[in-house]
């Protein structure tokens, strides 16, 4: 463990030169929220008007945590550099080391959003204070079970990420899937919580990556319990299992298949 | 003792083949082609301790390719490869707690940590104590000169001084093999000089075997003690540099000589 403690140390170093990079960005999530903010004032003109089940702020407050996930864990080396490393033939010279190379991205990827999500957060509390005010119900029990459910949302997001990059060992380029990926994030994962959704469709968003990576710990902050908080755990940890067995098996087979030209 | 054993070794690459021009880019999409190159064909060698030995040929001879096979990069098609008595293919990571790489055209340093936050990096992920890194920094350090920029982040440094801690970062295990694959390129001929000073000290001081490929000749004859020479995937040469220099031609005509006859007839067998 001490190796990757070491890694997550140094990437951690070396994205601390650019914070003032990553705060560029607090633009564009500030421009999302103040749409947000006044598309969901519109829809909510009429005083006591649920939605899905969930008031104004909620549903604003959902929007700004699904967001903040999605800023906060954005990251091109779990999709651009993994994906660039095995096309260019990189991968070879991180993989001759006494390391895991899947673990070494996700070290990476995890140092990245040490950095990354705690200023969104700081960002995103800061603004929905301001513009919509507090939850009602927001509590120490909710703040420590999205706390635990946004880490694995995360975690289970890089390693969707990777185990798209590592397709990369068959196809020519697997940027195409990460967008289809991000997309599906975006637009069914971040905008409208699940229940906004036609009932038929809904079994199926739960299925995918959505629930465990954006749904779950932001349903978590908007409208915490007990029970619900054990279900999108256990999804949580199931994906993880599944997500990581699939990322050790795809690069145990790939890297047989690594062709290193050049050099 | 052999450090290095390879016996038949054998690699294959399946190509990607395009006719030219559009006609041929949209006829790959409906019927790709492919075609086998044979990389390296059946390569068999030793390499004792301590062994200086120079693998050269010309580009796309294979010698990257076996360098790839030999540290556990590439899977081989065909052959038994063992180094320091360990199967790279199935004990990768045991190996490469034993063995050392530079290869000249990539970087392996983080290119915005300082030399010595790299070396305290590369330490730790060998699972070298902290105590033990910091006695071997200042070993490196006082034996590659590179206290005047060791605090100054890596992609500030000049090549030749880049070079330098690459090697000192690939040395802080103190491996028992250093595979160097064109470490030299790009560099001026003093710090070329320097470098192949710094390779000796860390032969004769450490007893390092040193697995090198070059197409400088400078770096052949100063510094192996062997020489095996690859072309089209196959050994055409192994002879001691004594030997081949035992001649009134320069060390490079006669290499060159030999590129081209037994490059010839390594591509008719």
């Amino acid at each position: 463990m001490r190796k990757y403690a070491v890694i997550y140390r140094s990437v951690l170093m070396e994205n601390l030169q650019y914070a003032a990079n990553i705060a560029l960005g607090f633009v564009s999530y500030f421009i999302f929220i103040f749409v947000f903010i006044n598309l969901w004032g519109y829809m909510y003109a009429e005083p006591g008007t649920r939605i899905g089940g969930y008031t104004k702020e909620q549903m604003i407050w959902y929007a700004m945590i699904t967001e903040m996930i999605w800023f906060g864990a954005r990251s091109g080396t779990v999709a651009g550099q993994a994906s660039s490393d095995i096309r260019g033939g990189n991968i070879a010279y991180l993989m001759n080391k006494p390391y895991h190379y899947t673990l070494y991205i996700l070290t990476r990827y995890t140092g990245e959003w040490s950095i990354r999500l705690p200023m969104y957060m700081v960002l995103a509390v800061a603004v929905g204070i301001t513009m919509v005010g507090q939850l009602p119900g927001f509590g120490l029990p909710a703040l420590f079970a999205s706390a635990v459910s946004i880490l694995l949302g995360i975690t289970i997001n890089g390693v969707f990420k990777l185990c798209i990059s590592l397709m990369s060992f068959w196809i020519e380029d697997s940027t195409p899937f990460q967008w289809l990926y991000d997309k599906l994030i975006l637009i069914l994962g971040t905008v409208f919580p699940i229940e906004i959704f036609p009932k038929a469709l809904q079994p199926l968003i739960r299925l995918t990556p959505i629930y465990t990576v954006c749904y779950g710990p932001a349903k978590l902050v908007v409208d915490f319990h007990g029970d619900q908080y054990l279900e999108i755990l256990m999804a949580q940890l199931l994906y993880l299992a599944v997500g990581c067995g699939l990322m050790f098996f795809v690069y145990g087979k790939g890297v047989k298949k690594l062709y290193v030209n050049g050099g | 003792m052999h450090v290095i054993e390879v016996e038949g070794l054998s690699k294959t690459f399946r190509v990607k083949r395009k006719e030219k021009g559009m006609k041929g880019s949209i006829q790959a999409i409906f019927k790709p082609r492919t075609e086998e190159i044979r990389a390296v064909k059946e390569v068999s060698f030793t390499v004792d301790e301590g062994e200086m030995l120079a693998f050269i040929g010309p580009n796309g001879a294979g010698k990257s390719t076996t360098i790839k096979m030999l540290t556990g990069i590439l899977y081989p098609d065909g052959g038994n490869v063992k180094v320091l008595g360990i199967d790279p293919t199935k004990k990768r990571k045991q190996l490469a707690c034993q063995i050392g790489t530079v290869f000249g055209q990539k970087e392996q340093l983080w290119t915005h940590l300082t030399p010595y936050d790299n070396f305290r990096f590369f330490g730790a992920i060998y699972d070298i104590p902290d105590g033990e890194i910091d006695r071997r920094i200042k070993e490196l350090s006082e034996a590659f000169e590179l206290s005047g920029f060791i605090n100054t982040p890596v992609r500030n440094l000049s090549l030749g001084q880049r070079i330098r801690c690459e090697i000192a970062a690939s040395l802080i295990h103190r491996p028992k093999v250093l595979f160097l694959d064109e470490p030299t390129i790009g560099l001026d001929p003093v710090v070329k000089e320097n470098i192949r000073s710094l390779i000796r000290q860390m032969n004769r001081e450490f007893h390092t075997t040193i697995f090198l490929t070059s197409h400088d000749i400078g770096d052949i004859e100063k510094l192996c003690r062997r020489v095996i020479i690859v072309n089209s995937g196959q050994i055409v040469l192994d002879d001691s540099m004594e030997h081949l220099k035992f001649s009134d031609a320069s060390l490079e005509n006669i290499i060159m000589k030999i590129y081209q006859e037994k490059g010839e007839e390594a591509r008719v067998l």
